[in-house]
């Protein structure tokens, strides 16, 4: 059995160390489950506790956590997810080779990680700590509606951003999932639970709907690969 | 409207409730005044025992927090296990705290280290831990101030239990919003946290910004900045404050004072 109770499934890929950097306690817990749907059994967590303070807090202390993780721990990879809030959504168009966009939260995760890398010499049996970046669109709350409210999507929320009227506000998305827009730390990380742990049986609508969090499933399922 | 002068403000103005209502209630409006309070924790003598018979609100000061929380585990048994719950959630490195009364009518508070079981009393916990149980003391006060203000609502606590507090500020000041049926508290808190003010990135008209000019201070409701949203997409909010553009920092005596208006 895995951490979230769950039977780890036949040939499923397990024991892996990584690390996570999160916003609050509350995500920190929904992200576990996920990772596990996705590595498809359960995972060592190393550095427990990693915390940023959202953006742009992220982007200024990633490059000191990859290079703590790479020297001073065992970690294979590190997952970091930050809300996109109202900056540009990442799309196919910012997948292209040498392709930059500078407001665009993925694009600059990425970089920060190939900066972050590309000079580190190999260390404890590795060259590079492996990145794993989701970008959750407006607010992790999407995420967590998922299968429930067919109007929240990335496409949605896209294309309130072009027509520049939002289908919805992060704090309509808070009310949503946890009945108020001021949750209590407790009660926040038990509705963010519950519906991952609705979402980690089947993990592709989530993948469909919100591409942010297609990108860190593959980076994930790229780790495995390796 | 204008205060006397720039150094003395001497006005008092009662507005009617937008129902319309309040303006007569004056008896209403006194017994709300009479139930405000100002919270200035000490921690050299909150930690102490002291007379149970003294609980019955907790002081300024925070000195008589054994007494309230052994008084409540009596008269109200669910606020104090829910308080205990909280407290434990937010200090991990105990699993248990005991409020209790000695013989001689003194009450104790004491907590059971995760390690080893060892229990120790409050006065030998950190200022910060004292300050979270005093905060979360108020947060689950079955029958709270009308009004609550607390100087520097992040002194001596770790960044990380920020949320938490502000949290038990909210269980205050929006009761509705965790299943309680009674009237909000009003909430005046005071900090110079970068960390906590980010935390109310979401309800910038919760924030009003205190700016010394002189001896008269002028004060800012940050919702009120209309570029606040284009602001706030490139920095965090409390990176906003510290580099001054959103006021709330040491005067230069060479610019030009600000109007002298309140309103």
């Amino acid at each position: 059995m895995d951490r979230t109770g769950r039977r780890k499934r036949p040939g499923s890929f397990s024991g892996m160390k990584l690390a996570i950097l999160s916003e609050s306690p509350a995500d920190e817990a929904a992200l576990g489950v996920l990772i596990e749907a996705v590595l498809g059994g359960p995972y060592l967590r190393v550095q427990a506790n990693l915390r940023a303070r959202g953006w742009p807090s992220v982007a200024q202390v990633l490059p000191a956590v990859i290079r703590h993780l790479h020297f001073n721990t065992d970690a294979e990879g590190l997952v970091v997810v930050v809300d996109s809030d109202d900056s540009v959504v990442h799309t196919p168009l910012h997948d292209k080779p040498d392709y930059f966009h500078p407001q665009c939260r993925m694009c600059r995760l990425r970089a920060v990680f190939r900066q972050s890398t590309k000079n580190l010499p190999a260390a404890r049996g590795r060259s590079r700590v492996l990145r794993g970046v989701g970008v959750a669109v407006p607010a992790v709350e999407g995420w967590y509606l998922s299968g429930m409210d067919d109007a929240v999507t990335e496409a949605a929320w896209i294309e309130g951003q072009t027509k520049e009227h939002a289908p919805y506000s992060r704090a309509q998305l808070k009310a949503r999932v946890y009945g108020t827009d001021r949750p209590s730390l407790a009660h926040e990380t038990h509705c963010a639970l519950r519906q991952v742990r609705r979402i980690a049986r089947d993990t592709r609508r989530l993948e469909f709907d919100f591409p942010g969090f297609a990108a860190l499933a593959a980076d994930l399922r790229s780790w495995k690969a390796r | 409207m204008l205060c006397a002068s720039e150094d003395r403000c001497d006005l008092l103005q009662a507005v009617p409730l937008p129902t319309g209502g309040g303006i007569d209630d004056w008896p209403g409006l006194r017994d709300w005044l009479l139930r405000m309070r100002r919270y200035e924790f000490d921690h050299t003598t909150m930690g102490r025992p002291c007379p149970t018979k003294d609980g019955l609100e907790l002081t300024t000061n925070g000195s008589n927090l054994a007494a309230v929380l052994v008084r409540r585990k009596v008269a109200a048994p669910e606020d104090f296990a829910a308080w205990k719950i909280e407290a434990l959630r937010a200090l991990p490195e105990y699993t248990d705290i005991l409020a209790e009364q000695d013989e001689g009518g003194r009450a104790h508070l004491r907590l059971r280290l995760e390690e080893a079981g060892e229990v120790i009393g409050a006065e030998d916990l950190s200022q910060g831990s004292l300050y979270a149980l005093a905060l979360f003391a108020l947060a689950y006060d079955p029958t709270p101030p009308a009004v609550v203000c607390v100087e520097e609502l992040d002194r001596g606590l770790h960044p990380r239990l920020l949320r938490e507090v502000r949290d038990a500020m909210y269980r205050l000041s929006h009761p509705e919003t965790v299943g309680l049926n009674r009237p909000p508290v009003q909430v005046v808190a005071t900090t110079h946290s970068p960390y906590l003010l980010e935390l109310f990135r979401d309800h910038p008209e919760e924030v009003v910004i205190a700016q010394k000019h002189g001896r008269a201070a002028y004060f800012t409701r940050l919702c009120d900045r209309p570029d606040l949203k284009e602001l706030m997409e490139g920095a965090s909010l409390g990176d906003l404050w510290y580099s001054g553009i959103l006021g709330g920092v040491p005067d230069d005596p060479s610019e030009p004072k600000p109007s002298a208006e309140t309103d």
